[in-house]
């Protein structure tokens, strides 16, 4: 070591945060040839969604057009992220993911919401889903049998077709369940996770046990629903080939995480960046930030040994909400956001509760996160933009409630997209 | 209506409750407990969990630093695989006056209370997160002691001998003829039925609501409800009982029981013993004076808060209910009001449940003209025949021998799909929340992120439960759990919540399930 002082590595662009807001933006920029580096203290939400593409599942009831729900939607919300985010721009981003995930057979568009069911039963709206989940659409109704696998403790079949037997469904549509409980061969072990399974199904023996005990006992006409472990790196084939064993169509249905069609998509994108040439750092937590006026320079990352600065022309905050760890809430009651302590807006006033007593109800603290101007870039209130060069992404972004309104993986997609594209007119 | 006799009727399922109903049933009387909801979900279940040395009271309540040795002791005994034996420590911070640990001193030698002066530098190495600026240390044999075991067992137990134990059946009226008690109209909260209860003796055992029970003879009794709040922390934030060397104030102790480590209490006199509203200066208090004990504690994990109603009988008049006596009092309505087959005891502590139990049996033998004698001071509970503590590294003890061998639905505690669907078997419960006492279902740090769904299926699969009754059971356990969480979410906690909104209303969507 002859240099005592920080290292330094220059880029393009450098996204912090490895869920799907930040691979997003990365991808799409390693694409256009920029050098672009990703900072990820670990790996992201994608290991906790199902990996559908919901853009807006719940507006006072179910949606059955995302295109046609959303202008309305933003004109009651205008704090809302989704109004940076025209219907165009995200229909671009949804057709752009679908191309880019070309092996996992994307279906569904901003047109039409699925409706697939939750382990628990709840049919719930989606914009995309993989090709492994698309049988699993209840819009048209059907005979279906979900499969229990003895050993696999985060799946019920038996609750989920009772739930979903009753579930409403629009039109005539009328669907019946049943469910087959399979004991599938596991050696000695009792207890094994969805991505121990996921990592069985890639192995023919156990595919043919599973497909051997599971064909006796269907009847002609019935839809099959596993729950989502069919493969992990071959998701596909294992999807085919019990669909092509069991001559019935197969599907998954998302349950508790580690989310195996999750870590599918992070796995996909992360080997597209790198095909790209784009560096990805697990690992590594961003403690500091250089600015000069309203340009950020680079940012500082704790690694093992001496802090290594990370310089680039335009950066993206993809660190997510409080689930991620992007935003915090101390002991005192204030809200920071992490990397930056960028302001947090729609924070309730001091006299307003933060949460409220039932835990149905829509809490206050659940919209505060980072305002963004029409370029994505974080604002300090009416004066504009913090860093002319900063941009945030995804959940770090308030006035959504992602989870209530089936809006997550749709704002992610859209915003890191739309952030690429700033990124993109603005280094011209 | 039905009708059920019986020589003895308890009215309360707390510690008290549970104690009388077994020492009775020990003494040969036909015995009936009825609780109007789940054991142990008063004051009992709603503690810091201390089994006293009798240290916390040594210098202002002597009697009852006397009956604390002695039922430490008897229960250390015949309750071993109720308590940790953790060991106490009574410590002098830089806020607390060195002086009283004199005081302390020669209160816990005239009481009985068996302690030792540490030196500062032992107590640090035993308790490292302690603040070293403590100035002096002491030993006592302080535990901790899990209320819902404790219950459970003198429910089994009990039963054993031929009582029943009515959980969720709500008493009515008491039926009074000729001067004197001679049964109970009780409401069962599940079916809606109501049940006549013939009974020789009625013992009030309801702790906080003993005045409510009372009034239903025509008896006066004032009992002051003494709330106290109590946060448990993610971690054992310290492995001995840590209580400040100083008069008795809210805040002053940590109790490291099971997987978390709880901080109390406050003492806050209330109308109403359902009405225990905690606030945020509450809260702060406790974070304040815990950071006191062990430095970085305010931004340390905390996983929930309650509070609890302590049964405070006083015949006089007070201004502040910790002026009064922790000791209990026998009432025999005969004597007092002229109202025969009914006894009340009020007042006490879980630590003296037992005793509290010996002395109303004494009273009821008196009433029904027998002399039986008690034999809870030496007959084990079961669970205890062997005289084993439990100990922190039971559970994965159990589990260590060949991992992966048995499903477990709950990490964060290790509970194995086995012992939930035996517990599920034993108590039958349409409730995740008793099922949550029993094996300390979703009490960890994901607060149930991970183990409700797989218990709602595992409940739901049982007996094929009606799905509108599992979605209940699953809707209603993360509603009752909010309140709990709710007023101390920040940090990590937050950060915890929140990935078990994205499991319950983004992925599974359980706020769209029909009920």
């Amino acid at each position: 070591m002859k240099d005592a002082g920080p290292r330094a590595a220059s880029y393009d662009t450098v996204v912090i945060g490895a869920g799907l807001a930040g691979l997003t933006a990365a991808l799409r920029l390693a694409e256009e040839g920029q050098r672009v580096a990703v900072l990820a203290k670990g790996v992201g939400a994608t290991h906790l969604a199902p990996a559908t593409i919901d853009v807006l599942g719940y507006v006072d009831g179910p949606v059955d057009s995302p295109a046609q729900a959303l202008p309305e939607f933003t004109a009651a919300n205008p704090e809302h992220p989704y109004r940076r985010l025209p219907v165009e721009l995200v229909r671009a981003g949804l057709d752009w993911f679908k191309a880019r995930l070309e092996e996992h057979g994307y279906r569904g568009g901003l047109d039409e919401n699925f409706l697939v069911p939750t382990a628990v039963g709840v049919a719930k709206p989606t914009a995309l889903v993989p090709e492994t989940m698309a049988a699993g659409d209840l819009r048209k109704g059907g005979r279906f049998v979900f499969v229990g696998l003895r050993g696999l403790k985060d799946f019920f079949p038996a609750y989920l077709a009772d739930n979903l037997a009753r579930a409403a469904l629009p039109g005539d549509a009328s669907v019946t369940t049943r469910i087959v409980e399979l004991g599938p061969p596991l050696g000695d072990a009792r207890d094994v996770s969805t991505a121990g399974f996921a990592r069985r199904f890639e192995q023919a023996e156990f595919r043919e046990s599973v497909a051997g005990e599971l064909g006796r006992r269907l009847m002609p006409g019935e839809i099959v629903g596993f729950p989502a472990v069919l493969g992990l790196r071959h998701a596909r084939e294992v999807w085919q080939e019990l669909e092509t064993r069991l001559r019935h169509p197969v599907f998954e249905v998302p349950t508790l995480p580690p989310s195996v069609p999750g870590i599918r998509v992070f796995e996909t994108m992360t080997a597209a960046l790198r095909r790209q040439g784009a560096r990805l750092v697990v690992g590594s937590t961003v403690a500091g930030a250089e600015s000069s006026g309203d340009r950020l320079e680079g940012v500082v990352t704790e690694t093992a040994g001496r802090p290594l600065t990370y310089r680039a022309r335009s950066f993206v905050l993809a660190t997510g909400g409080f689930a991620s760890g992007g935003l915090e809430l101390d002991s005192t009651g204030k809200i920071r956001e992490t990397v930056f302590d960028l302001p947090v807006a729609g924070i309730p006033g001091p006299k307003r509760p933060l949460f409220e007593t039932d835990y149905f109800d829509e809490h206050a603290i659940s919209r505060a996160g980072v305002a963004i101007d029409e370029k994505m870039r974080p604002v300090n209130g009416k004066n504009g933009a913090v860093y002319e060069n900063l941009h945030a992404v995804g959940a770090s972004l308030g006035g959504a409630v992602p989870w209530r309104e089936a809006s997550g993986n749709g704002l992610s997609l859209a915003s890191g997209y739309a952030a690429a594209s700033a990124i993109l007119e603005g280094q011209q | 209506m039905p009708t059920l006799e019986t020589e003895v009727l308890v009215v309360g399922g707390g510690s008290t409750g549970a104690g009388v109903a077994r020492d009775a049933a020990m003494r040969g009387f036909e015995t009936t407990l009825v609780e109007r909801g789940d054991l142990a979900t008063g004051t009992t279940g709603r503690f810091h969990g201390l089994l006293h040395s009798g240290g916390r009271y040594a210098v202002k309540d002597p009697v009852a630093a006397r009956e604390c040795v002695v039922e430490n002791a008897i229960l250390r005994r015949t309750a071993a695989d109720c308590i940790e034996d953790t060991g106490g420590l009574f410590v002098s911070t830089r806020w607390d006056d060195p002086g009283f640990g004199d005081d302390f001193l020669q209160g816990c030698r005239a009481t009985g209370v068996p302690v030792e002066e540490v030196p500062v530098v032992e107590a640090l190495r035993q308790e490292p997160r302690l603040d070293p600026g403590i100035t002096r240390a002491f030993a006592v044999p302080d535990a901790s002691l899990d209320p819902w075991k404790l219950v459970s067992a003198c429910a089994r137990s009990a039963t054993e001998h031929g009582a029943r134990i009515l959980p969720y059946h709500r008493v009515l009226g008491l039926d009074l003829h000729g001067g004197k008690v001679v049964g109970a109209r009780v409401h069962n909260e599940l079916d809606g039925e109501e049940l006549d209860i013939r009974a020789d003796v009625v013992i009030n055992a309801s702790g906080a609501w003993a005045g409510q029970i009372a009034k239903l003879a025509g008896c006066e009794v004032t009992v002051l409800p003494g709330k106290g709040i109590m946060i448990a922390m993610n971690h054992r934030l310290v492995n001995t009982v840590v209580n400040r060397c100083k008069p008795p104030s809210d805040g002053d102790i940590i109790v490291p029981i099971r997987t978390v480590s709880v901080i109390g209490t406050t003492d806050v006199r209330v109308a109403d013993p359902d009405e225990l509203e905690v606030t945020q200066a509450e809260i702060d208090e406790m974070l304040d004076e815990g950071e006191k004990l062990v430095p970085g504690f305010r931004e340390a994990r905390a996983l929930r808060v309650w509070a609890g109603a302590r049964p405070l009988y006083t015949p006089d008049e007070v201004a502040d209910t910790r002026d009064v006596s922790r000791t209990h009092t026998v009432l025999d309505h005969a004597k007092r009001d002229g109202v025969g087959g009914f006894i009340t005891i009020t007042g006490g502590k879980t630590t003296t449940y037992r005793l509290m139990a010996e002395h109303v049996v004494d009273a009821a033998c008196e009433q029904l003209g027998v002399e039986r004698p008690c034999a809870t001071a030496e007959e084990p509970l079961p669970g205890s025949e062997d005289e084993r503590f439990y100990w922190l590294g039971s559970r994965v003890r159990a589990q260590e021998p060949v991992p992966g061998s048995e499903e477990i639905i709950c990490e964060c505690e290790l509970i194995t799909r086995e012992q939930l669907t035996a517990a599920i078997a034993r108590r039958r419960p349409t409730s995740l929340d008793d099922i949550r006492r029993t094996v300390r279902l979703g009490m960890g740090p994901c607060q149930g992120g991970f183990c409700i769904y797989r218990a709602t299926g595992i409940l739901h699969a049982f007996d094929r439960l009606d799905h509108r009754a599992a979605n209940s059971a699953l809707v209603e356990f993360l509603e009752e759990r909010w309140k709990g969480v709710q007023p101390i979410l920040h940090g990590d906690q937050l950060r915890q919540a929140r990935l078990d909104d994205w499991i319950f209303q983004g992925l599974l969507s359980v706020q769209h399930l029909p009920r």
